[in-house]
């Protein structure tokens, strides 16, 4: 879907993304990590030609970007950044429409998409259609910003740290909420972030580059289980990686068939994850936990034995 | 005092009673015998005695009292009894005039007390309407009372007023001067803006534009408006000599050619400067999201930049036609016309109420120009965006 082959930047002497190659996969989320000045934006910006690259190729279904007028190739991605971008001086209602505009879609078919995407961002038409930007909270802003790019349903969607700005517990329902969205949407996802966590929580090819280069990329999983070298490894959060590993597994791969045994009074959703699995294991001193499904209902058993064990079946 | 009670508002109270000194201690009207003689001048205990002077003061007074308790409510009233004295000062000139005026040829000169007491008076309204949160919508309808008064007092009484008498010698010309002011001031400001917007769009585009075009503009900032309108005569009237077209279009060393070409020079500076640097502030996140989203270069300069700009844009254009209704009053001196010409003609035969004729308008203009564009400022801005 996306293809970068040997793609190189130079700012003058410098060089900024240095012979990168890399393959987006149609309805996959990419996640480019790294720390600040790697190149990961400078990337992203390659793609929809905010920033030209200097060498290599860059192909979207594979046709050259170089062959659409830039603001064709615009107008099919999704954009969204860390501050927004949204026009200070356009109602929400009229930041989301901008797409839908430029490619001059009836006023009447803009304004049903507008509904739609709101809906879809858990935002109330009645409250926030008619609100300026400067009226919204940060994380309200950034769901707007998400529906602004979503806006014209592009294939693809390109978003250079967008929740960056926001705290930790709006950040994650965010994150949350992408997930979500991406399950039902099917996009192709290019995704910048510094933080691990994130890339991790929400990727499904992992990225990370390091001055310019990708050095390492997979799905996250194996970079936590076989990271490439110290970089990575340190990246990864070294001592963590046990903690950041459990995240990524939902119970319901280690748990056991209900057995004989009476059930364990600690109960826990099968999706959730191991690492809230031990964490409540810790908690609760408890060394056995029943699995229950959604409706609560009694599905199988963890063991701490069982939770830390050699992984088999993953 | 109680606790809760703010402090004595200084402000008002130094007005109050610094405009209280001026009523009494300076002339509030001079009467000359006709327009060439001096006039003698008149305090206020002069025309009405000491009683009716000590009278007078005590509207100060009681506005001193409230400024030394200033609630929100005595504020209110303090306000009232501005906008009332305001709209007396008018009915005291009538009541001079009926006083004091014996002869046809008598003329009525308003001293130096009532200019004083106006301004300070116009201060104290400021500063209530700032305390009083009033939109500056409000603050120029409590100017209205006192325009009516004035306009009632000068058909029924005031006949004899030296100012009046001067406009009604010349009120034809009154008009065309004002007329021409307006034009030059217009087509000044005009031009500028429109070389001014197009410079400022090459200067972003061209740094040596920039850099040649800020340089040259500060250069030409610099020259006294006098000596650019000397430096214009003589190339411009060996043009006018030379070149048939342009004198048929009316170029020449002297009059509107010279006037407008300097003022347009004056104004480009603070054009160019306040649209270059409200272009460039605009957030560079909102400029990337624009281009990102697949917006033509032209498409975001028109949505985006430029309409975040103007209000910024909006302030030197508020700030150049102020600037450039004063210098044209200067360019009468080659022979430009507009209100100029009655400041020089009065100089010329020392007659101030004829200086006052033309720069008491000037003054009007420029005031009346920096609302409308300040409220014109205001209600662009979006949604009250910062
Ligand atoms: N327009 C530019 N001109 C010059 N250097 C740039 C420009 N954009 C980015 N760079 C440089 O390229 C490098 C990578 O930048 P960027 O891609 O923004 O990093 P990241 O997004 O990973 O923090 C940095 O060293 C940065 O200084
Ligand atoms: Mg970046």
């Amino acid at each position: 879907m996306i293809d970068l082959i040997h793609v190189t930047r130079r700012f003058g002497a410098a060089t900024a993304v240095d012979d990168i190659s890399l393959s987006v996969a149609q309805g996959e989320l990419c996640v480019l990590v790294g720390t600040s000045g790697c190149g990961k934006s400078t990337t992203l910006r390659m793609i929809n030609r905010l920033i030209e690259h200097s060498e290599g190729e860059i192909h979207i279904d594979g046709q050259q970007i170089r062959r659409f007028r830039e603001e064709t190739l615009r107008r099919r991605m999704g954009y969204a950044i860390q501050s927004t971008g949204l026009f200070p001086h356009w109602t929400v209602a009229r930041n989301i429409g901008l797409v839908p505009r430029l490619l001059k879609w009836p006023a009447t078919r803009i304004q049903a998409r507008v509904e739609e995407l709101m809906a879809l961002l858990g935002l109330s038409m009645e409250a926030f259609a008619g609100k300026y930007p400067h009226q919204l909270s940060g994380g309200q802003a950034q769901r707007v910003g998400v529906a602004r790019a979503l806006a014209a349903d592009p294939d693809i969607l390109l978003m250079d740290e967008p929740f960056g700005a926001l705290d930790p517990i709006t950040r994650e329902s965010l994150q949350d909420e992408l997930r979500e969205l991406q399950a039902r949407l099917h996009k192709t996802i290019v995704f910048v972030t510094h933080d691990m966590d994130e890339a991790l929580r929400l990727a499904d090819h992992l990225v990370v580059m390091h001055q310019g280069r990708i050095v390492q990329q997979g799905r996250p999983l194996e970079l936590l289980r076989e990271p490439a070298d110290d970089f990575v490894e340190s990246l990864l959060g070294g001592e963590d990686r046990g903690l950041k590993e459990a995240a990524l597994l939902p119970v319901s791969q280690r748990m056991l068939p209900l057995g004989p045994r009476l059930l364990a009074r600690e109960r826990i959703g099968q999706r959730a994850s191991l690492r809230e699995a031990l964490s409540l294991m810790l908690w609760r001193h408890a060394e056995r936990l029943t699995v229950v499904d959604d409706d609560d209902l009694p599905v199988g058993e963890l063991s701490l034995r069982r939770l830390v064990g050699a992984r088999s079946d993953d | 005092m109680r606790p809760d009670m703010p402090g004595p508002n200084v402000v008002l109270l130094t007005l109050s009673l610094v405009a209280l000194a001026a009523w009494l201690g300076l002339d509030t009207v001079s009467l000359a015998a006709n327009r060439i003689v001096p006039g003698t001048g008149y305090r206020v205990f002069d025309v009405i005695g000491v009683g009716g002077a000590l009278a007078t003061s005590l509207p100060w007074l009681a506005l001193a009292g409230l400024a030394w308790r200033p609630a929100r409510h005595r504020l209110a009233l303090a306000l009232t009894l501005v906008v009332l004295m305001l709209s007396a000062l008018p009915a005291w000139l009538s009541l001079s005039a009926v006083t004091l005026v014996d002869s046809a040829q008598a003329r009525l000169g308003i001293g130096a007390g009532i200019w004083v007491v106006l301004f300070l008076q116009l201060l104290a309204m400021i500063e209530l309407r700032r305390r009083l949160d009033l939109s500056r919508l409000i603050g120029w309808a409590l100017v209205l009372p006192a325009v009516a008064s004035a306009g009632l007092c000068l058909a029924r009484w005031l006949e004899p007023l030296a100012l009046w008498q001067e406009y009604r010698g010349r009120s034809g010309q009154f008009l065309s001067a004002v007329g021409e002011h307006l034009l030059l001031v217009g087509v000044a400001v005009g031009t500028s803006l429109a070389l001014g917007v197009c410079l400022a769009l090459a200067m972003r585009r061209w740094p040596g534009v920039q850099r040649a075009g800020f340089g040259l503009l500060n250069v030409l900032q610099t020259i006294p408006s006098i000596a650019l309108f000397g430096l214009l005569l003589a190339p411009l009237a060996w043009l006018s000599a030379n070149v048939d077209w342009l004198a048929a279009l009316g170029v020449s060393g002297i009059g509107r050619a010279p006037a407008l070409l300097a003022l347009v020079g004056y104004s480009l500076l603070p054009m160019v400067r306040n649209t270059f640097v409200a272009l460039e502030a605009v957030d560079a996140g909102v400029i990337d999201a624009a281009r990102g989203m697949g917006m033509s270069r032209g498409q975001v300069l028109r949505q985006v930049r430029l309409p975040l700009a103007m209000p910024v844009i909006l302030e030197g254009i508020r700030i150049t036609t102020v600037q450039a209704i004063g210098l044209t009053a200067v360019a009468a001196l080659i022979g430009a016309g507009g209100l100029g010409t009655f400041i020089f003609q009065g100089l010329g035969q020392a007659a101030m109420d004829l200086v006052l004729l033309g720069a008491l308008p000037i003054l009007l203009l420029a005031l009346l120009v920096d609302a409308l564009l300040g409220a014109l400022t205001d209600i662009l801005r979006p949604g009250g965006a910062e």
